[in-house]
């Protein structure tokens, strides 16, 4: 890639016996937006820490701009980070803060000119007419911003969020989903955040890179890691399939509804059949069917609003979640305890397992 | 409305009853006693007698004498002395314990090892300072067995230095402890950030570090200048009676009785104290840092 602005070349770093990031290769363009989405302790926050150059890897590189910067301390990089909690100076105003890194770093601007940057980026992050005040008077969203503006007027070519919206009420984080993409999109810099909320990777992200366990398990566009999972385990973080164990064998998969035709496999270790939660059908027990079907007794149902939320328990205690969009019609009335059944278009299933046909 | 205001009332009530304690004690063991002081520093004194009689003869008779207030600028200065010595001294010490050392539990072992010295009594943490200042003691034996010096330095005891030596060690750990508990809490992103924004240690450390661990230095400022401004008994063990404190004539006033002469010498430092711990209170809002 032509545009790329930083490339890790096998990266790894390791805890003591802990393996935190093993092998990570990955190439970031300029003007993008990238979600790592991982669960905690999948190495995600290392692996950004990787290339801010708070951490140094055990092996492997890292590039930034075509030069190696493996062995280059954080400030000399040219990469912005915005922690988790802000990490603001409490002691100082707001535009004290902002205006931080070209005060004291070695910009050598005078000082009316980072006055005027500073203030500059404040009305980027709209946040004009509160230069003065100090960062404890000031809400969350605000403080995310502050954070945000005091890395941005370093003119970075790489932002690095910490998990930026952690720290926010669910209202402000939504809000703060679309603020953080017009930034990036005015300033065309290459933001890379972190989170562990899959619908936040998801909105956010041009392209994801999912991590499990120090490894790097997909990556891709929203569409590209939602509609095709690269593995069970990402199948899992999306937090939108109901995973199925079997056997894979002939073309066939074997698992608690039967044997279903699965002629397209998806290559992996483990055999899992996935069916989104908004593909699950409920059919009565005496209903007849011809797909793959098993019975499921209903717990209890979740109203999301714009969805319906309806959980049954399985005869092996695993939980099948079936999610009605509301804009489809009224939601199915379910009696609780009782049995259905549990049937959905094998066309539209994913299948994972040893034996690709792909 | 009605309830609201009942249980408003009945708030109140249960406040003034969990007041009254700590009012019976204040008033009793320092409101009295100051005011006591104020009045009997008017008192009149003559040699084998005291009557309440109003005069402003001791107050006179202190600002009279050079003894009394050459002893007044004696206090200031070994009290500004002792000060800055705990500073300069405590603060690097408090800079290692609280913010250098990374793991909690080595760091309040540290702590300890600071307070150690006083698992013994304040008396013999002061005369224990003898035997290793004296003409013959550890300091110039060893300084002459390592040939540094041929004739043993005399001035290391019963001068000014010999106290405030002996004082900077009693009371460092004062300033050591509220500076590192103010460092420990400063959280370490701040300082990463700083950094990851071109700072280099000396910015980071006068712009982020210090001013947050300003609180600190106020407090352990506080309770050294308290503690240093009433000091007698280390002046008396270690200076030979060479350096006489304010704490040190009140001592020796009432040791010949003379209570509105102490009096006066008491409301005088009661004032000094006062007038310090007032300023140090204007350098940071210590209700908003605690």
């Amino acid at each position: 890639m032509d545009t790329s602005v930083f490339r890790l070349d096998g990266v790894t770093k390791r805890y003591g016996d802990l393996v935190a990031l093993d092998n990570a290769t990955l190439e970031a363009g300029a003007n993008e937006y990238i979600s790592f989405l991982g669960p905690s302790g999948s190495g995600k926050t290392t692996l950004l820490r990787v290339i801010a150059g708070f951490e140094a890897p055990e092996s492997g590189r890292v590039y930034f701009n075509g030069k190696d910067i493996t062995n280059l301390p954080a400030h000399e990089r040219g990469i912005g980070f915005v922690f988790q909690n802000f990490a603001l100076f409490p002691h100082l105003t707001v535009i004290q803060n902002v205006g931080f890194g070209l005060t004291h770093g070695k910009s050598g601007l005078s000082a009316a000119e980072i006055e005027r940057r500073s203030l500059e980026m404040i009305e980027l992050v709209g946040l004009s007419g509160m230069e003065g005040r100090g960062v404890d008077q000031i809400s969350g969203g605000q403080r995310q911003r502050v954070a945000l503006a005091r890395t941005l007027t370093m003119h970075p070519k790489v932002v690095l969020l910490d998990e930026p919206l952690g720290a926010l009420d669910a209202n402000l984080r939504s809000r703060m989903r679309n603020e953080l993409r017009a930034i990036r999109e005015r300033l065309g810099v290459t933001f890379v955040h972190v989170t562990g909320s899959e619908t936040e990777a998801l909105a956010m992200g041009d392209r994801i890179v999912v991590l499990d366990r120090g490894r790097i398990i997909q990556v891709g566009t929203p569409d590209e890691v939602y509609g095709a999972p690269a593995s069970p385990e990402v199948a899992h973080f999306l937090n939108r399939f109901n995973l199925f164990d079997g056997t894979l064998s002939g073309g066939t998969f074997n698992g608690v509804f039967g044997a279903v035709p699965s002629p397209q496999a998806i290559p992996s270790d483990r055999s899992v059949y996935a069916v989104r939660y908004d593909r699950m059908q409920v059919l009565p027990v005496s209903a007849k069917v011809s797909g793959p079907s098993f019975r499921a007794r209903f717990v209890a149902s979740e109203y999301l609003g714009s969805s319906m939320m309806n959980f049954f328990e399985a005869e092996d205690g695993h939980v099948i979640e079936m999610e009605h969009h509301l804009s489809l019609g009224a939601a199915q009335e379910f009696e609780p305890r009782q049995d259905y059944l549990l049937t959905w278009n094998p066309d539209q299933a994913i299948v994972f397992g040893r034996e690709a046909s792909r | 409305m009605t309830s609201q205001t009942t249980i408003q009332k009945r708030q109140a009530t249960t406040t003034r009853w969990l007041l009254l304690p700590g009012i019976i004690w204040m008033s009793l063991f320092l409101v009295v006693p100051i005011l006591m002081i104020v009045y009997v520093s008017f008192w009149t004194q003559t040699t084998f007698n005291i009557s309440p009689d109003p005069t402003l003869a001791s107050w006179k008779q202190f600002f009279s004498s050079d003894t009394y207030t050459g002893s007044l600028w004696t206090t200031i200065r070994i009290w500004l002395i002792v000060l800055a010595c705990t500073f300069i001294v405590g603060y690097p010490t408090a800079l290692f314990v609280g913010l250098f050392v990374k793991s909690q539990t080595l760091s309040t072992v540290l702590l300890v090892i600071c307070v150690i010295p006083f698992w013994t009594s304040f008396l013999i943490r002061v005369l224990a300072w003898r035997p290793m200042l004296g003409k013959e003691g550890a300091i110039n034996i060893v300084l002459m067995k390592l040939g540094i010096i041929q004739q043993p330095i005399e001035v290391l005891l019963f001068t000014e230095l010999s106290v405030i030596i002996g004082m900077t060690q009693i009371y460092c750990v004062f300033m050591v402890g509220p500076i590192a508990f103010m460092l420990s809490r400063i959280d370490r992103n701040i300082i990463e950030a700083a950094r990851d924004l071109g700072a280099g240690f000396g910015r980071i450390f006068w712009k982020i570090i210090f001013p947050l661990s300003l609180p600190g230095v106020v407090v352990g400022a506080i309770f050294v200048s308290v503690m240093v401004l009433g000091e007698f008994a280390t002046s008396g063990a270690l200076s030979g009676r060479k350096v006489n404190l304010l704490g040190n004539i009140i001592v020796t006033q009432v040791g010949s009785l003379k209570w509105a002469m102490a009096s006066v010498v008491g409301v005088i430092l009661t004032v000094v104290m006062g007038i310090v711990i007032a300023g140090f209170l204007r350098i940071v809002d210590l209700k908003r840092e605690l």
